[in-house]
């Protein structure tokens, strides 16, 4: 039985997962076998905080089902500059819209969710929580290419420890068997204690680099995240750790023929232009698999699958 | 409360509680708890590093007219898991309740992360797992996060 609500990909299964990938997997070889799945439904997107991918790929994945859109794209738009609550604002959603999509700057927003949503909510990113959709999008890109995730040597390199994309990736991961993890990040950007005690409790094991030239030979997967400047307390400390991996053709030259690239995106600087045109890049492709991903999520959680 | 021949003589009070076996030097911070201070209308005896057969040294708290609420219990048990609990009626013992930390609380101290639901005007409380009991390790429902003992040390 599913949950009625999606807020992390720890408490989700793994059959779970695999159901929403092959369903994801049929729609993207055949989205116009879905385009009138959800007529008449509609998806209420409540963003709390600034999106262009989740937003946008959650509302283009609604309107290629059939169904409408209808919502906010920040704050400033919705009566929470009144001071209403994220409880009353799911209340009212409630009688709004058949599935909704909320990213909000607070974290456990899911639990909320759980006590005033009646109508499946669906996380587009909490905090520096997790972002689980993200996530599985990124699984799902992982497996596209190598038809299994079991096995793979993945690093994961950048701000482990604001990226909220992070703790869902490696929350998902502890499912599969055999992942040889490298987590890349300075020692000041490293996980943080409550996702490490979570992997641990999972008997999940990782290893910690500061370097990616140590390992990039043996990787399948380098999962390259952004510096998150807007959850730094201290601007000081953003400043002192931009700009700390960016990498170039030169830092993968050594890579395996089958490596790929993959990032939640946006990028700042990264991962330079010069590795775009690369056969190593699949970026782009990844942002993509979130519209096949959400499609599936939305059908699933409104019981049309 | 006098002390003669190494024996502590606390008179006994006729309706309260007595917290006993509190770890040395914590007595002063279970009144904090409670919310007794110099306006406490009825008799407080407290007795600090007080020779005790099981723990070496040992705090004592009497409170006349007082007794402890769950929640007052509860967060004894974080400061002082060792103490036990008498409630007195008539100068009788009535009840005795040896502290133990819960599973789990609620409404008990706030979130470490000022970006936690619980931490904003929702309608719900606080609410937190224990991970650990020594050392003590919170871990927030809602966010996740971990209360550290140190974080815990400040804020009970």
């Amino acid at each position: 039985m599913i949950q009625k609500h999606l807020f992390s990909t720890r408490t989700i299964s793994k059959d779970f997962i695999e159901q929403i990938f092959s369903l994801a997997s049929k729609i993207e070889s055949n989205p116009e076998l879905f385009s009138d799945k959800c007529k008449g439904k509609i998806l209420a997107t409540l963003f709390f905080e600034p999106s262009t991918r989740t937003r946008l790929s959650f509302e283009s994945a609604m309107l290629r089902l059939g169904g409408q859109i209808l919502g906010f794209t920040s704050a400033k738009e919705s009566s929470a500059v009144k001071g209403e609550s994220i409880a009353d604002t799911l209340r009212m959603i409630n009688y709004y819209s058949h599935i909704a999509v909320i990213r909000h700057y607070i974290e456990g927003v899911g639990e909320i969710a759980k006590n005033f949503a009646s109508i499946p909510v669906i996380s587009g990113g909490t905090g520096s929580q997790e972002h689980p959709t993200q996530a599985l999008l990124d699984l799902y890109s992982i497996k596209k290419e190598f038809k299994e995730i079991d096995n793979l040597n993945i690093g994961v390199m950048g701000d482990l420890l604001y990226g909220r994309t992070i703790p869902s990736l490696l929350f998902a991961l502890t499912k599969y068997n055999n992942i040889n993890l490298h987590l890349i990040a300075p020692p000041a950007l490293r996980l943080r204690k409550n996702v490490a005690l979570r992997l641990k409790e999972n008997g999940f094991r990782y290893n910690t680099e500061e370097n990616l030239k140590d390992i990039i030979t043996e990787l399948d997967v380098l999962y390259m995240t952004r510096i998150q400047k807007e959850r730094f307390p201290d601007p000081v400390d953003y400043e002192r750790l931009k700009g700390v991996y960016q990498i170039s053709t030169e830092d993968i030259k050594n890579a395996k023929d089958r490596f790929i690239i993959l990032h939640p995106l946006p990028r700042v600087d990264e991962i330079d232009y010069a590795i775009d045109k690369t056969k190593h890049s699949r970026y782009f492709e990844q942002a993509l698999n979130g519209v096949w991903i959400r499609m599936a999520l939305i059908l699933i959680y409104l019981g049309l699958d | 409360m006098s002390e003669s021949n190494d024996k502590l003589i606390v008179t006994k009070i006729q309706d309260g509680t007595v917290i006993d076996r509190i770890p040395p030097g914590k007595a002063l911070k279970i009144l904090e708890i409670l919310g007794i201070d110099s306006n406490y209308p009825y008799t407080v005896a407290l007795a600090m590093r007080v020779a005790s057969r099981k723990m070496k040294l040992k705090d004592v708290v009497k409170i006349r007219g007082r007794a402890l609420t769950p929640q007052d219990t509860q967060k004894l048990s974080f400061i002082a898991p060792t103490a036990t609990v008498n409630i007195i009626v008539d100068y009788k013992v009535q009840e005795k309740q040896n502290l133990k930390i819960p599973d789990h609380v609620e409404d008990f101290v706030d979130c470490i992360n000022p970006n936690c639901v619980s931490n904003s005007h929702e309608p719900i409380v606080s609410s937190f797992d224990v991970v650990s009991k020594d050392p003590l390790i919170l871990r927030c429902v809602y966010c996740d996060r971990l209360l550290e003992q140190k974080y815990l040390n400040r804020e009970l």
